[in-house]
């Protein structure tokens, strides 16, 4: 009996944080450890994932599947070098190609999920646009990635409270409820819904069933951090403050995966087009990837492939 | 899921009721960083007179839970109504690929095997989320020299028998066994050291 893909979407509101950089080598310290692992870029614009795992035109794309070319992506799936590791690679081949409508991400995700493998990593563009961090949805186990900067902490919270509504917007039934959370959205609302929290205490005001799928909603909820970029003690204790606000403000437990320090040999990888879990295990970097691998697979209690036996 | 302002003092601080002092200790540091006036990752979403509030609040708990008087009357004060929140102060232990092997120690870095060469010193040290300045300041080691250690700029430190003392007051103020960390270390410097020559001149 085939088990479902574990799906990972990674994501963090702000471009250049390393979201790319990050399922390159996570997929690769993964795929290196025996899992089944597809890869996938869903960001028909800003699209490189393939470049980071040396692949330099993947021919078929998920633009095939957007322009209805190819109705499942099994078909798109491409090979990379790094064995166990496919990618859907997402290029912009036509200018003005359409980014996939909300029906065709939902389906997207699903076919992602049912893949044959036992990790698919999404790598999300920029933004909190629902084009973008509807995809969060695909997974419970999401990675907000930051760097310690202002403006990429900034865009993560208003990334985890984007997803954060979306989800809960399916998860309420009643209309009328569904309405305050979509005023809640909208960060500067005249009602002063400024946390999920203060959302919650509307919500259950209104009607305390749809206050307990709430609470359930919200604990389900548990995005993973990691801090990219990391160059000093302050930096690496930035993942704890952030899962600290999460807590505090918005009632959702983060679990804290771990950082990457900021290293040149990270930075050669990238300009090698090879991940630098692979072509330099050795680098500081690597060692921190494989570290944060480790600790996403233990949390999700996917046995060692090595261990599976043949059966 | 309660507001910060209805937290228990365990709440406020992060720490399931049963924190040793250390570990108090060491929540109220980390929560007084992450709510202190300039930090990175609360001024967007606390401002004035909340963020005072909070720190207030932080100061509290730690005044009653640090004192072992006080936390008593205020643990039976608390009742033993609710279990100890489920949350996890520390870092998650280190796991590996293999059966997840459990450490209760926080920031530990068992995992490398190998001998303790600078780069590892200084992972080991930002996992402890301790920076250069702190080690000088509390060892007396100027943090040039600490730098170094961590860089292997061997020909830049002075004669061995100081860079011996560097190392072991190094890894005792990070946690480490000092005296195996410097024999680790040492070993590195000895195979190392005879190939770097200080560089008076740039180019040939």
């Amino acid at each position: 009996v085939r088990r479902q893909a574990i799906a990972i979407p990674v994501g963090g509101g702000k471009g250049g944080v390393g979201k790319t950089f990050l399922v390159a080598n996570l997929a690769t310290a993964l795929a290196r450890a025996g899992y089944r692992v597809v890869a996938a870029d869903v960001d028909l614009e800003g699209a490189n994932l393939h470049t980071c795992v040396g692949v330099p035109d993947p021919g078929p794309s998920l633009a095939d599947f957007v322009a209805r070319r190819s109705t499942d992506i099994r078909e798109l799936l491409v090979d990379t070098p790094i064995p166990n590791l496919r990618i859907l690679a997402a290029t912009h081949g036509s200018f003005g190609a359409p980014q996939p409508r909300q029906a065709e991400r939902v389906r997207l995700m699903r076919q992602l999920r049912e893949l044959d493998a036992d990790f698919v990593l999404v790598d999300l563009g920029a933004g909190t646009h629902p084009a973008v961090v509807d995809y969060f949805m695909i997974g419970e186990a999401g990675i907000v990635v930051i760097t310690p900067e202002p403006t990429s902490i900034e865009n993560a919270y208003s990334f985890l409270r984007a997803a954060f509504y979306r989800r809960l917007e399916l998860a309420m039934l009643s209309h009328q409820v569904r309405e305050v959370v979509a005023l809640a959205m909208d960060e500067r609302n005249e009602r002063g819904i400024r946390t999920p929290l203060d959302l919650l205490r509307e919500v259950r005001a209104l009607d305390p069933e749809e206050g307990a799928r709430f609470v359930e909603t919200m604990r389900a909820f548990r995005p993973r951090l990691v801090v990219n970029e990391a160059r000093t003690a302050e930096d690496v204790k930035l993942g704890f403050s952030v899962r600290s606000v999460c807590r505090k403000f918005f009632g959702i437990e983060a679990e804290y995966l771990g950082y990457v320090n900021h290293d040149e040999a990270a930075r050669r990888s990238v300009r090698s087009r090879r991940p630098v879990v692979e072509s330099n295990p050795g680098s500081d970097a690597a060692i921190y990837l494989e570290r944060v691998a480790r600790k996403l697979v233990a949390g999700l209690g996917r046995p060692d492939p090595r261990a599976d036996g043949a059966s | 899921v309660k507001p910060l302002f209805e937290q228990d003092h365990y709440e406020v601080l992060e720490v399931p009721r049963d924190t040793g002092p250390d570990g108090i200790e060491r929540a109220y540091r980390l929560i007084l960083s992450t709510y202190g006036e300039d930090s990175l990752a609360t001024y967007s979403m606390v401002h004035g007179a909340d963020s005072a509030a909070i720190r207030e609040r932080v100061e509290t708990a730690y005044r009653v839970l640090s004192d072992a008087e006080s936390r008593r009357s205020y643990d039976s004060s608390l009742g033993g109504g609710r279990p100890s929140p489920d949350l996890e102060f520390d870092e998650t232990p280190e796991i590996s690929m293999e059966p997840p092997k459990v450490s209760s120690e926080p920031f530990d870095d068992l995992d490398e095997a190998g001998d303790y060469d600078g780069a590892r010193l200084r992972r080991a040290r930002l996992r402890r989320g301790v920076d250069l300045d702190e080690i000088a300041r509390r060892t007396k080691v100027g943090s040039n020299y600490l730098t170094y250690l961590e860089d292997e700029r061997f020909a830049e430190l002075p004669p061995r028998v100081y860079v011996r003392g560097f190392v072991m007051a190094f890894a005792a103020c990070i946690g480490l066994d000092a005296v195996s960390v410097a024999e680790s270390y040492m070993r590195r410097y000895d195979a190392e050291r005879p190939r770097q020559r200080r560089r008076f001149y740039r180019g040939t």
